[in-house]
């Protein structure tokens, strides 16, 4: 197993460097010998299809799943360690646990009390449900309270796990002005996605997996026409290469 | 005879006090455990750890103690596998309930004669709680409490998410095995008040009637240390006074209370219900 390196790296233009990296699920493997850079302040993309290992590539970097092989390395700007920031998927809480929405922010991000009200408006979380239990919330509720705490953390990464899921067209919008806001702030953000729209408009960075390979021409990548219209500074494919790479675009089918 | 009387009775004293004592500590836990759908815990344990009183009784050695070091074991048994493996924490904790519970049989066979003293670990007995048996308790409480108020946020964090706790830098495998042995040590040491067959009731019941009536994790701590406490209380004193086995009079009285709070609970979801109808009309 490979244990995760960070180290003080100001010059580095790349927050995360992960070389050869393998990941494995119950002995299956996941993604194989992969190779990607995460570049400082910038909002990357990570697309697609189901079951291609994007998220189990985000907690590999997040050190909740082990790495088998490879090296990964975080270039942090400070001495200080960095602090990342996880908003995952469809989290369900369990429903024999009370906690009202006040507490979660107590304990979660050890939000001080005069300061919740403005912490859930931040992410637009509505402030009529702050006594509510946290069981009793939808899944877009649930996501925007997980990234008000994680906004409040300040953290120098956050990865977002489809962040507009669950969330209605307002709220959308809402979400996504908070994203480019605290990227403007120094925030590198990274987006797992299968909002084609999103990407086109948004990206400057995109990183694409592939879990069949079958696309060897380019001539069956649906994605390939919309990404490389936009201006996207750069697009990365998670190996293992399949040998018939087309530089620059992406290999992922049946989206 | 009155209640102040019943007070100055030491085996009552003793018996009142490590009662509490247990129900702060297994109350607490139990808030912890619930959710993790680990109630079972409780059975496995405690039945598990009669393997650790049938060495002390053979030894002829104070018998709770082997039966501590053997519950230690399973709870760091529990904390090491993980859920997500092959040998899930509920196949775990019935191999200990079948392992413990067969071999303390066939050991406790080995003893010739009479064993009285076995049945009170089965079901409980007041008179059986001595000095030695208190300070045992007390020691344990104090360090208990102590790391309890150290591991407060892990364990509330751990208990609503593992990855969200490792991200905020929680160090999840020691609040996971503080929960696990702290649990067990404090099954076995209800197990002379209680016996092994009951004392999983003030790890499960007082959870299950303050998750009825609790609407925070606040009110829901402080309803399960109040019904668990007064019930181990009124329990204690309802068995002196009527003469019937501690164990079952204590375990009765919070399923008693517990049918109390789920009505109370049932009548006042379906007033809920008409009040929001009535304002819809």
């Amino acid at each position: 197993m490979v244990s995760i390196v960070e180290h003080y790296d100001s010059k580095n233009t790349d927050i995360i460097e992960c070389n050869d990296c393998s990941i494995c699920l119950q002995s299956k493997p996941i993604l194989e010998n992969s190779s990607l850079t995460i570049p400082r302040n910038a909002l990357t993309f990570i697309v697609g299809e189901n079951g291609s290992g994007k998220t189990t590539l985000i907690k590999g970097i997040l050190g909740l799943i082990p790495i088998e092989n490879g090296t990964m390395t975080i270039n942090s700007l400070s001495k200080s360690k960095l602090v990342m920031g996880y908003v995952p998927q469809n989290l369900e809480f369990p429903k024999q646990f009370q906690m009202t929405v006040q507490e979660y922010f107590k304990y979660s991000a050890q939000v001080p009390t005069h300061l919740i009200e403005g912490v859930a408006r931040k992410a637009n979380f509505p402030e009529t449900h702050l006594k509510a239990p946290i069981t009793e919330l939808s899944g877009g509720q649930i996501q925007k309270l997980l990234l008000a705490a994680e906004l409040f953390r300040k953290p120098d990464i956050l990865f977002l796990d489809e962040p507009l899921a669950n969330v209605d067209h307002q709220g959308e919008k809402h979400i996504l002005d908070v994203i480019l806001g605290i990227k403007t702030e120094g925030v590198t953000i990274v987006i797992i996605t299968h909002d084609w729209q999103m990407v086109s408009a948004y990206a400057d960075h995109v990183i694409c997996l592939n879990k069949n390979f079958i696309c060897n021409t380019g001539l069956n990548c649906i994605c390939k026409n919309s990404l490389s219209k936009v201006n996207i500074k750069n697009i990365q494919k998670v190996t293992p290469d399949p040998g018939f790479s087309h530089e620059g675009y992406c290999y992922i089918e049946n989206i | 005879m009155e209640l102040l009387e019943i007070l100055t009775i030491p085996f009552m004293q003793r018996a009142i006090i490590s009662g509490i004592l247990l129900a702060i500590l297994l109350g607490i836990f139990g808030i912890f455990i619930i959710p993790r759908k680990m109630g079972f815990i409780a059975d496995g344990v405690a039945h598990g750890s009669l393997l650790g009183v049938a060495v002390g009784l053979f030894l002829g050695v104070y018998p709770i103690i082997f039966a501590m070091i053997l519950a230690a074991v399973y709870g760091a048994l529990l904390a090491k596998v993980s859920n997500n493996s092959r040998l899930t924490h509920d196949g775990l904790i019935g191999l200990f309930l079948t392992g413990g519970m067969s071999a303390a049989i066939i050991l406790l066979s080995f003893i010739p004669g009479y064993k009285p003293e076995l049945f009170s670990y089965l079901f409980g007995n007041i008179l059986a709680v001595g000095w030695s048996d208190l300070y045992v308790l007390i020691a344990a409480f104090s360090i208990t409490l102590i790391v309890l108020i150290k591991q407060w946020r892990p364990l509330i964090m751990t208990t609503i998410h593992n990855d969200l706790s490792k991200i905020i830098r929680i160090h999840v495998t020691t609040s996971r095995y503080f929960l696990f042995v702290g649990t067990s040590i404090a099954l076995v040491a209800g197990v002379k008040l209680l016996g092994v067959i009951l004392v999983s009731a003030l790890l499960i019941v007082p959870v299950l009637i303050a998750n009825q009536l609790g609407s925070s994790f606040k009110s829901t701590v402080i309803i399960s240390q109040l019904v668990g406490t007064l019930s181990t209380f009124g329990g204690i004193i309802i068995s002196y006074v009527v003469d019937i086995p501690t164990g079952p009079t204590v375990a009765l009285t919070l399923v008693i209370v517990f049918s109390l709070s789920s009505g109370y609970s049932l009548i006042r979801s379906n007033l809920i219900k008409k009040r929001t109808s009535h304002k819809h009309y």
